[in-house]
């Protein structure tokens, strides 16, 4: 029976469409898997239904009603419960106090514990056979966190359970007890949504599977009607549309030269990231492409020197250095631009100019006085050249739009002798007009000073477009590296998917 | 605050003008709310509007004004700075140098350089403490102040305080030039330089940047840790240098010559319009709130209130402020 | 020795160094050490009398410091609870007048409310305004001191004689002798204490006292659960101002008279009380009954002080060294761990 169905919800931020046209259907007793690329807007779909997020257009009904959540304990009544991340635990507080938290029951005034102990021992018996419910959250492992959010939003008893990647953090026979635990669930009528990136986990535990694409749900296969066929999910996740051939593969000149400008080698001790090792050519924009969170990020900021626990050595110019702090990195002409431009690129407060002009003042060879007549000029200049729309320089960075914003992340390291550009993610959540003047930009940069990129885009089609070779990563490691022909959204999107 | 009064009285945006340049705002509202002060004191209390009581205020208020720059420094770096040991550094250095100096120029030297030295390195405890070893300041600079006030109380432990600051800081400290009070030829180039640090210079910026956001800082090479280091070393060298005006401006050193500015100078800097967070505010707004809470001090003196209408006063005025600034924090 | 038996020798000492690893066993330890020294230094220590003076001199710290583990266990921190207990004492022996028995019982009453509302106010700035707690308390102790001044400018007033039952039982008339020789044994002020513990051991086994923790340690997670955020923390507000109540009963009961200057030193002594006893200030964690063990470390320090003939006016530079002392360690411990 047909606990949950929602049909044609559209969902914006600003000025970046989420989902166009997203459909879902779950039923009681069955697990729905959700699967996507990046910015396919299955995340968006599922915390639309938690009621973390309004849609702006379309319907959902559940158990039969039409239903408009404005927040997620209105969503928690009605019985669907939503776990991603660790969102909702209190580390100092035991497993089972996390388990009941919110809902304690009481004997008269006081805390009923003996129950609360037996719900948590009930759920967890099963989840994670051999957990000590008594000790406390900062105890456990990540993984272990994870299966207690879940057994807390299943001690909620919700008749709808959206699992948002809860196997990211889990190891093997961690997983083998989740989905041991899921069928259970789903036998006694709980309707379970699951996403993961990990394909071949939702072709073994779910019934069906939904796929998304470019913000609109494309396909919808019942497994117990149809086979379980990788390559067509494959096919559906990265779409078959003819694109306008490798013509829209803007190539420009080639690479002048196979002169290596950097080599890199780094050793981590953290789980984010694993040892990688890469070089980059002068003139050569390098891809880096996969799913969301296998590490991108974190590989970047290796690189700028800037992720205390993990070691990067590199070899610039012939120069070996070993990057500590972000100063060593940018001392060596070694450039970040951070993926959140808001929280890590930016002083929201400040003006356009003090954001554009502070890089310089870690330079130790700085003068004590700023020299504010030529600064200014340098970035009256640098607006012009990235055509950042902005009233004033004096104007605070805030009043600006995404991509104007991130030109200014862009901007502020014009004025150095760059030498390697790292860049997260820059056009995300950047309107069209200014995400192809940062990659024209960023592109002459590359061919005509020789200056090499090293490029982190979740939009497959903007690292097509634009890199000369691309490096896939999964779960903290590079699986694949695609060259000339063989990039294309497509390929890209496959391989990360099908990696394991 | 702006927003605040905008709200009640709808005249204000008007006369505040669009074309107010933005930093400047705040600091008019200040002004203003100084004037209205005045305007009321001096109908309620004869003798309250005169150039002398003005004068006066801003004699006392010059004070109020170079402990709220220690604090400025030191909350504008962000990370929940504060300095709550600078009174009794300053108090320390003055029962210090008062016996070095007794009453002659001769040994000024000498004290300045006990004062500096003493500044370091309370300053240097502070910032060890709060930035290498992440204990939260408040408690650091409390339990600071408590350290250097057994210090005061040990060496003057039976005996009375001796000694008297040298001439010159008398002078500088509690003389009048006609009816000009001389502190404020301490304060105002002090004032100038400092704005002028603040906004011209590197370090000035360092600072803004790394209260305004901590990890963009970073990834920009900034220390972080460092700066705020040298932020307490900073204010514990100026607490010291300001307990030997205190000095020059008491005649003699007693035991709590500086702790009574503590508060109003962390209100001062509120009011000045420093967010606490960090990462933005002019020194002109400090000075102005100096002013400001002077003013309303000797209001409530006038009407006989004391010490005790003094204190409320302050404490319902801070946490008013706080209100609202947390008001406008949220509704964002 | 076959395996099975150096197990079970080995076991112990095994977990007894994990125990000695926990940051409460330290102080534990602390405190019997601390009480040791000043048991030998002290000849009349364990006899009834001294025990009672002991106990006495100690209740008001060991009442503050409670209360201040509860607001910070909740994620706040109380600046003004010293001004708070001098505002009480100003209040009580504004209200009381000497002759008349009655007003004792309005000053009580009178009293009670105002430490509810000094923890509404605080609560309201901590938990629903969002004010950071310690700049808040820290104004708000100016307005408790302003208030003080204004009701007692210098320290004065007077107390009804039976009033002095909170301090020492045998002195008054009227009260049954069976009372009286228990006091002998028990001072009022150990009552005191053990109506603050049975206070808190109820609150702590209900959903506020689970609410507490939770919020001290994860705010955001704590709301996410639905819990009131605000609510539990004004509540743990108002029970650090009922347990400050209790303290100006005593101090009253003790001497008469009301102070607005009386209770600032203890702000921070009742800081450095709940740091001392292994509780962490950023809250979350830890048992309300070890700031009781860290005021009595702090109170043995000082006499260890007062009998070495250390002057008394090194009481605050002792107290600020412990404070620091006391959480720089294990931050330096950590850092280390970090470092490897």
């Amino acid at each position: 029976m047909v606990i949950l169905e929602a049909r044609g919800i559209r969902k914006h931020f600003g000025g970046v469409v989420a989902l166009s046209d997203g459909n879902l259907r779950c039923r009681q007793g069955r697990i729905t898997g959700l699967l996507g690329a990046n910015g396919s807007g299955k995340s968006t779909m599922s915390k639309i239904i938690a009621g973390v997020y309004r849609p702006d257009g379309g319907e959902i009904w559940y158990k039969g009603r039409p239903v408009h959540y404005r927040n997620p304990s209105e969503a928690k009544r009605d019985g669907i419960a939503l776990v991603f991340q660790n969102l909702s635990l209190v580390p100092d507080l035991t497993v089972w106090q996390n388990v009941v938290l919110g809902m304690e029951k009481s004997r008269g005034i006081f805390l009923d514990n003996q129950e609360a102990k037996q719900i948590a021992r009930d759920i967890l018996s099963k989840l994670l056979p051999g957990l000590d419910i008594t000790r406390k959250v900062y105890e456990l492992s990540p993984g272990e966190m994870q299966i207690v959010e879940i057994a807390k939003a299943i001690a909620e008893r919700p008749q709808l359970l959206i699992l948002d990647e809860p196997t990211a953090a889990l190891e093997h026979a961690q997983v083998k007890s989740l989905f041991a635990y899921m069928r259970a669930l789903a036998q006694s009528g709980v309707a379970i949504v699951f996403t993961s990136h990990r394909l071949w986990e939702v072709m073994e535990i779910c019934n069906d599977v939904t796929i998304f694409r470019n913000g609109a749900t494309v396909a919808y296969i019942d497994f117990d009607q149809e086979e379980k066929d990788p390559e067509t999910i494959i096919s559906h996740i990265t779409g078959e549309t003819v694109r306008s051939s490798p013509a829209e593969r803007t190539f420009g000149e080639k690479p002048a030269s196979r002169e290596v400008l950097l080599r890199a080698h780094i050793r981590s001790k953290v789980k984010s990231l694993r040892d990688v090792s890469l070089e980059l050519a002068r003139g050569e924009i390098l891809g880096i492409g996969g799913l969301a969170g296998q590490g991108q990020n974190e590989l970047l900021y290796a690189l700028a020197g800037s992720f205390p626990g993990v070691q990067c050595e590199v070899e610039i110019e012939g120069r070996k250095i070993v990057l500590r702090r972000p100063q060593d990195a940018i001392q060596n002409g070694i450039l970040l631009v951070p993926g959140d431009r808001q929280k890590e690129g930016l002083f929201l407060e400040h003006s356009v100019y003090s954001n554009m002009v502070f890089p310089k003042f870690g330079l130790s060879r700085h003068p004590v006085i700023i020299p504010e007549k030529k600064y200014r000029g340098e970035c009256e200049d640098i607006v012009r050249l990235l055509s950042i729309k902005v009233s004033s320089l004096d104007a605070p960075v805030s009043t600006l739009s995404g991509g104007n914003q991130q030109k200014v992340v862009v901007g502020k390291w014009l004025s150095f002798d760059v030498k390697v550009f790292l860049l997260a993610d820059p056009a995300k959540g950047v309107d069209i007009g200014a995400k192809r003047d940062l990659y024209e930009y960023i592109r002459r940069l590359a061919r005509e000073r020789g200056i090499g990129v090293i490029l982190y885009a979740s939009d497959h089609e903007e690292l097509a477009q634009y890199a000369d070779r691309v490096l896939v990563m999964y779960e903290g490691g590079i699986v694949a590296a695609l060259t000339g022909e063989d990039i294309s959204e497509e390929t890209i999107t496959a391989t990360s998917v099908r990696a394991r | 605050m702006e927003t605040f009064l905008k709200k009640t009285f709808p005249w204000y945006g008007w006369l505040l003008g669009s074309w107010f340049p933005v930093q400047y705002r705040k600091a008019f509202t200040i002004l203003f709310l100084t004037v209205l002060l005045y305007a009321g004191g001096g109908v309620v209390v004869p003798g309250f509007l005169t150039l002398e009581q003005i004068l006066l205020t801003l004699k006392l208020a010059a004070f109020i004004a170079l402990f709220g720059l220690c604090q400025m420094i030191v909350i504008v770096a962000g990370g929940g700075g504060l300095d709550l040991s600078v009174g009794y550094t300053a108090t320390l250095t003055a029962v210090l140098t008062a016996s070095i100096m007794d009453g002659r120029n001769a040994y000024l030297g000498i004290a300045l350089l006990v004062a500096l030295v003493l500044g370091l390195l309370v300053g240097f405890a502070n910032g060890v403490l709060t930035s290498y070893l992440k204990l939260p300041p408040l408690v650091v600079t409390l339990a600071m102040a408590d350290i250097l006030q057994g210090i005061v109380n040990a060496y003057v432990a039976g005996k009375a305080i001796t000694g008297r600051p040298s001439p010159v800081l008398v002078t500088l400290a509690a003389k009048l030039t006609g009816v000009f009070p001389n502190i404020l030829f301490v304060l105002i180039p002090v004032a100038v330089l400092a704005i002028l640090v603040f906004e011209r210079t590197k370090w000035g910026q360092v600072l803004f940047g790394v209260g305004a956001n901590e990890r963009t800082a970073y990834l920009c090479g900034i220390d972080v840790k460092k700066v705020r280091f040298l932020t307490f070393v900073a204010s514990g060298v100026l607490a010291s240098l300001i307990g030997l005006l205190l000095l020059g401006n008491m005649g003699i050193a007693f035991k709590d010559m500086g702790s009574n500015y503590v508060m109003p100078s962390i209100a001062a800097v509120v009011v000045g319009g420093v967010p606490l967070a960090g990462g933005g505010g002019s020194y002109f707004g400090v000075i102005l709130g100096s002013i400001f809470l002077q003013a309303l001090t000797n209001l409530l003196t006038a009407l006989g209130l004391g010490d005790a209408g003094k204190w409320l006063g302050f404490g319902i005025i801070l946490f008013a402020m706080l209100s609202v600034y947390a008001g406008n924090r949220r509704s964002r | 020795m076959d395996a099975a038996r150096k197990g079970i020798v080995v076991l112990p000492f095994e977990v007894l160094k994990r125990a000695l690893l926990q940051p409460e066993a330290s102080s534990l330890l602390m405190f019997f050490v601390l009480f040791g020294i000043t048991a030998i230094l002290q000849e009349n220590f364990f006899e009834a009398k001294s025990i009672v003076r002991t106990i006495n001199s100690f209740a008001p710290l060991i009442l503050l410091a409670m209360g201040q583990a509860i607001v910070i266990i909740s994620g706040g921190i109380d600046l003004s609870s010293g001004a708070a207990l001098s505002l009480l004492t100003c209040v009580l022996t504004t209200v009381m007048k000497k002759d008349d028995p009655i007003t004792g019982v309005y000053a009580l009453i009178l009293a009670f409310l105002v430490a509810l509302g000094t923890g509404v106010v605080n609560g309201l700035g901590i938990g629903y305004l969002r004010i950071p707690p310690v700049i808040v308390t820290f104004a708000t102790s100016y307005a408790w001191l302003g208030i003080a001044l204004f009701l007692r400018p210098t320290p004065g007033g007077e107390s009804v004689p039976w009033f002095r039952v909170f301090y020492n039982m045998r002195v008054v008339e009227g009260v049954p002798e069976v009372l009286k020789s228990l006091g002998n044994y028990v001072p009022p002020a150990l009552l005191l204490i053990v109506g603050a513990c049975v206070l808190w051991y109820i609150v702590s086994r209900t959903r506020t006292g689970r609410y507490i923790y939770a919020v001290g340690s994860n705010i955001e997670s704590a709301y996410v659960s639905g819990i009131n955020t605000g609510k539990t923390q004004m509540l743990a507000c108002v029970l650090n101002a009922v347990l400050i109540f209790l303290a100006a009963l005593f101090f009253v009961g003790q001497n008469q008279t009301g102070d607005a200057r009386m209770g600032g030193p203890l702000t921070l002594r009742s800081i450095a009380a709940v740091v001392v006893g292994g509780i962490a200030l950023s809250g979350g964690r830890g048992s309300v009954y070890l700031a009781i063990v860290g005021a009595l470390i702090l109170g043995f320090v000082g006499r260890i002080i007062f009998f070495a003939n250390v002057p008394n006016a090194y009481q605050t530079l002792v107290s600020g060294i412990i404070v620091i002392a006391a959480i720089a360690g294990p931050a330096y411990a950590t850092l280390r761990r970090e470092l490897r």
